[in-house]
């Protein structure tokens, strides 16, 4: 037996076109049978008609050039947002190891003595850099590599790490710039200044080490 | 989805599919086209939903821009417009849902008596104008009130099978409802609109 919903929902759906061609026939019967279902039936289809004619699917848009024009400014603005985001990032990130000077980082990396080595190339041309690969002492640390070249940010993630208390302290080196000499197979840190803070080597084992 | 707009078939007039190609590639005058082409749909469905042009007109644009932003992941397997029709009706969803938007005394899927006063505005009125033109006109006017003292999900379903022709399953899909909840909805719009406007058709144009 029908419920009031069921029969609500067949009128609905004979007015929408929804029913199959065994239910339409089966409904339209019904309305043959129920003047009073008919009358609604028929009440509601012009009311879809009414909607359909008086709510047009297009409508012109108000100041039509100016909506298209805020559009066009907006989109600009945005994309200079995000530009000044990517250049305060680099900015934040300039010199790989300046994780170094993260509190989060320095303090596991203190503990653990283990700093990863890296050695990379840098083609002093065009201030491209590759990571060529990592190095840590304690087998159970793993170290992974980041790089970003729009950000120009190198980001080392280690795992494995002993947990270390909060006061202890490290201290970072932040980079400025790299050489590296392919002729000697050595790279040299530079600070801001133009100092040298370290010079590191390959060593017999193909293991970074610092040499100064 | 039956509510996609064909693209464009005029040669002269670039593909739909071209233009999404260049905006993805950063190209503002494609999508400036894009935009062009398209504007006075998505107009119209946020205002039949919102109902008023000021508030139609900024989420018009706002579903504009996020298209932009999402462009590079439209892998351009619909139809362009199938794909900024749905942005924009989440981007006028979650305003009505913000704004809890709710017709007065409107049919609810669980009530079927309104509260419309007999002196309201949206109560039936005879014809008073002289002419046919006259008679559409207000009609319209009194279905544009109608609709507007509809409740949000009311609104939504009539809008999106009356005006975008959208199948049962697709408005189910839309509206994040089943399908005999779209029935009900559709049903008790429907109801109230034929109170609200009942006079229209004892007294047809």
């Amino acid at each position: 037996m029908k419920t009031p919903s069921d029969e609500n929902h067949d009128l609905i759906r004979w007015l929408d076109g929804e029913m199959t061609a065994d239910e339409r026939r089966a409904f339209e019967a019904t309305l043959q049978n129920d003047p009073e279902l008919a009358a609604e039936a028929e009440s509601m289809r012009q009311l879809s008609e009414s909607l359909k004619t008086h709510l047009p699917a297009e409508m012109p848009v108000p100041h039509a050039d100016f909506f298209n024009s805020q559009i066009q400014v907006r989109i600009a603005q945005m994309e200079l947002d995000e530009a000044r985001e990517r250049e305060k990032a680099a900015e934040s990130t300039a010199g790989w190891l300046s994780w170094l000077r993260m509190p989060w980082l320095a303090g596991a990396a203190a503990a653990a003595f283990a700093i990863a080595g890296l050695v990379w190339t840098q083609n002093s041309s065009n201030g491209t850099s590759t990571i060529a690969s990592t190095y840590t002492p304690n087998p159970s640390v793993h170290a992974q590599v980041f790089h970003s070249s729009d950000a120009q940010a190198t980001v080392l993630m280690l795992d494995g790490l002993e947990p270390v208390p909060a006061e202890k302290k490290i201290v970072g080196f932040r980079v400025h710039r790299a050489e590296s000499d392919a002729e000697v197979a050595t790279t040299t840190l530079f600070d801001e200044n133009g100092s040298v803070l370290a010079v590191v080597a390959l060593n017999a084992k193909g293991q970074p080490q610092v040499l100064k | 989805m039956s509510a996609a707009a064909p693209a464009a078939t005029d040669p002269v007039e670039p593909l739909d599919v071209d233009l999404v190609k260049r905006s993805q590639a950063g190209d503002t005058r494609a999508f400036d086209l894009l935009v062009t082409r398209y504007r006075s749909r998505i107009y119209a469905m946020t205002y039949h939903l919102i109902q008023n042009e000021t508030e139609a007109w900024d989420l018009a644009q706002e579903a504009f821009i996020k298209a932009w932003r999402a462009l590079p992941n439209f892998k351009l397997d619909a139809a362009f417009y199938t794909w900024l029709y749905r942005i924009a009706h989440n981007v006028t969803y979650d305003w009505l849902r913000k704004k809890k938007i709710q017709g007065d005394g409107e049919f609810d899927d669980e009530r079927t008596e309104h509260r419309a006063a007999p002196g309201s505005r949206t109560a039936p009125q005879g014809f008073d104008a002289p002419d046919r033109a006259m008679k559409r006109q207000e009609l319209g006017s009194r279905i544009h009130e109608a609709i507007a003292r509809l409740s949000a999900d009311h609104r939504q379903a009539i809008v999106l099978r009356e005006i975008e022709g959208l199948s049962y399953e697709e408005i189910a899909e839309m509206m994040k409802c089943s399908l005999g909840t779209v029935m009900s909805r559709l049903f008790y719009a429907r109801k109230k609109l034929q109170e609200m406007l009942k006079d229209t058709y004892e007294n047809p144009v």
